[in-house]
């Protein structure tokens, strides 16, 4: 293996790569004794918004940090990135290469063969866009926590074309490519859910007979040819993993009520605080219900009207990237009086707010109920304003495979637990006892 | 196998026959999917409809529904990466460029659904897991309802 930072080769920890030689999850990355860190500043400052393209091109209901990103071993070689999506639905940093501006993404590490070719990494995702660029290694600074030598994917970061394994078809000429602010509707993305499995792909990743998959992650692309996919153990992966704090466990999401009428951008702030239980600021409270997630990072099982939904048939999750309530569909929910908006396609616009509750259950049958009201989207995008409670929109097209997608709005108000599964990766702090049995990791509120 | 080869055969040699399967096309079609995949094909017969259901190693479901005339009215995935829509909808992949704004539900980095007169699409998830359905309401069986395709 050569790498471009010769002494970051030494840390070993990650960089075993595309050469059939796996070594996944033996490093981890934690350096938790027994005796226990110093305290670490473990909580991140979030915002509601549009974020960076503001009003007239972002979205509502977007949350979102600020990350610190530096050059492998380096606490002064950094740049400060604002705007990044706070995803629970993603695993992994992701950082446009357009907003590596006093750094540029060359500093960093490079991640490369035996041939010296990059390792670059195409994530497709549900509305057929893609990330596509290069996976480098940075120190990544959130909060006091330091994630050292962590492969990040730096987006729009290579000359090389898109491999065609990687492309679904793009929904319109121009769409498709996250690789500007403007596509990508934020500066960068730090992905902290992927509850059993830390890494964006896993042990699918390191076997080569998925190499042939479609939306197959994993290229290097050696000059004058086409890209090949390559197995490795390099993955993006959830910062936690490589915290030199024993802050790894999980985060934890706190944000403020939002009024009905909704609040102007950026004046909703709360949490993000990596550890669950192993500092006074994230105890685990026992107040709170552990859903354990199944295979599929789902919650398991949902029941509303009398109607059972399960995993994987119906996608049921909280999820801090999707902006609204994505619920079912209009005509499922037409009794109810939920009705299409006119003008926002996939958003609900019923005459009145309606109220609904669906029991939801874990893994080790803990049940709970989620409540939450839909109200007018016309109404509420008309008020301006860019955290909003009562969103709603089109879950699928009908009840077999509808998603129940909690979004943000459901976090307002609350504290939200997103828990890895224990023995997720090596030397990760031990869990609540309370979700030992989370195999899938888990959400706990 | 035989049918297998015999589909990859047409494919191969006749020009009206698409390289990809397959929703809209004839039964025979789902061999190619099936090659592509590298995977496992288990028919399931019901009183109107048949299902194929293509599995892999590792985790990827791909259902095929064929109507009584032998038709694909619908296809259904779940997969740790997006599977290629190319190859699932064949022909009807161009409505997901083609279908308009009010026939469109983005919602970003996680999911897209279409609905135009004659196709229903939908896809989402989160990463490590999608999961996604699409049919053809005119080639659906009459006594068949659409909650099948899942």
């Amino acid at each position: 293996m050569i790498f471009k930072d010769g002494s970051r080769a030494a840390l070993g920890c990650f960089l075993a790569v595309l050469t059939g030689l796996i070594l996944l999850g033996s490093c981890g990355g934690s350096s938790s004794s027994s005796s226990g860190p110093p305290a670490q500043n473990n909580t991140a400052s979030v915002t509601v918004g549009f974020g960076a393209l503001g009003p007239s091109g972002g979205y509502v209901n977007g949350i979102w940090t600020t990350v610190t990103v530096c050059a492998p071993g380096s606490t002064t070689n950094c740049q400060t990135i604002d705007n990044v999506l706070v995803d629970t639905g993603s695993a992994g940093l992701r950082v446009l290469n357009s907003a590596l501006t006093t750094i540029p993404a060359s500093s960093l590490g490079a991640v490369t063969d035996s041939n010296g070719d990059q390792l670059e990494e195409c994530v497709q995702y549900g509305d057929t866009s893609y990330t596509w660029g290069p996976i480098m290694l940075a120190n990544v600074e959130l909060a006091g926590e330091t994630a050292s030598s962590l492969p990040i994917q730096v987006i729009g970061g290579t000359s090389a074309t898109v491999p065609s394994q990687c492309l679904s078809t793009p929904v319109l000429p121009g769409y498709g490519n996250d690789d500007t602010v403007q596509t990508l509707g934020a500066n960068g993305i730090l992905g902290v859910g992927a509850y059993g499995y830390p890494y964006d792909c896993g042990s699918f990743c390191t076997d080569p007979s998925d190499l042939t998959a479609a939306g197959y992650p994993y290229y290097v692309c050696p000059s004058g040819q086409a890209c090949s996919a390559v197995e490795t153990t390099t993955q993006a992966a959830n910062p936690i993993v490589a915290f030199s704090s024993s802050d790894n466990n999980g985060v934890l999401i706190t944000l403020p009520s939002v009024p009905a009428t909704g609040a102007a951008d950026g004046t909703i702030s709360g949490s993000l605080i990596f550890g669950i239980g192993t500092q006074s600021d994230n105890a685990f409270a026992s107040s709170v219900t552990v859903y354990g997630l199944d295979e599929y990072g789902n919650i398991p099982e949902a029941t509303y009207n009398g109607v059972e939904y399960t995993s994987p048939n119906n996608t049921i999750i909280l999820d801090t990237g999707s902006n609204a309530f994505y619920f079912l569909d209009a005509s499922t929910l037409a009794p109810q009086g939920i009705i299409e908006c006119a003008d926002e396609p996939g958003f609900y616009c019923p005459a009145s707010t309606i109220p609904f509750s669906v029991a939801v259950a874990g893994s080790a049958s803990t049940s709970g109920t989620i409540a939450f009201s839909i109200a007018n989207a016309d109404t509420l995008f008309a008020s301006g304003n860019a955290a909003i409670n009562d969103l709603g929109g089109d879950g699928g097209t009908s009840p077999s495979t509808d998603n129940l997608d909690f979004g943000l709005p459901f976090f307002f108000g609350r504290t939200v637990y997103v828990g890895m599964a224990p023995g997720a990766f090596t030397g990760e702090t031990t869990p609540p006892s309370a979700a030992l049995s989370a195999a899938y990791g888990y959400y706990a509120f | 196998m035989r049918v297998t080869i015999w589909g990859l055969l047409l494919a191969l040699t006749l020009g009206t026959v698409p390289a990809w399967a397959v929703l809209g096309q004839y039964e025979s079609s789902v061999s190619v999917d099936q090659q592509y995949l590298v995977s496992k094909d288990s028919v399931q017969a019901f009183p109107s409809y048949k299902v194929h259901l293509l599995t892999t190693a590792k985790g990827t479901v791909v259902r095929e529904y064929i109507s009584p005339q032998g038709l694909v009215f619908g296809v259904a995935w779940q997969a740790p990466f997006m599977p290629n829509m190319q190859q699932l909808l064949g022909s009807y992949a161009t409505n997901l460029q083609t279908a308009t704004r009010a026939q469109t539900q983005v919602r970003h980095l996680r999911g897209l659904i279409v609905r135009t007169n004659d196709f229903v699409f939908s896809n989402s998830g989160h990463l490590r897991f999608w999961r996604g359905s699409a049919y053809v309401p005119s080639l659906v069986p009459n006594n068949v309802s659409v909650e099948v395709v899942r």
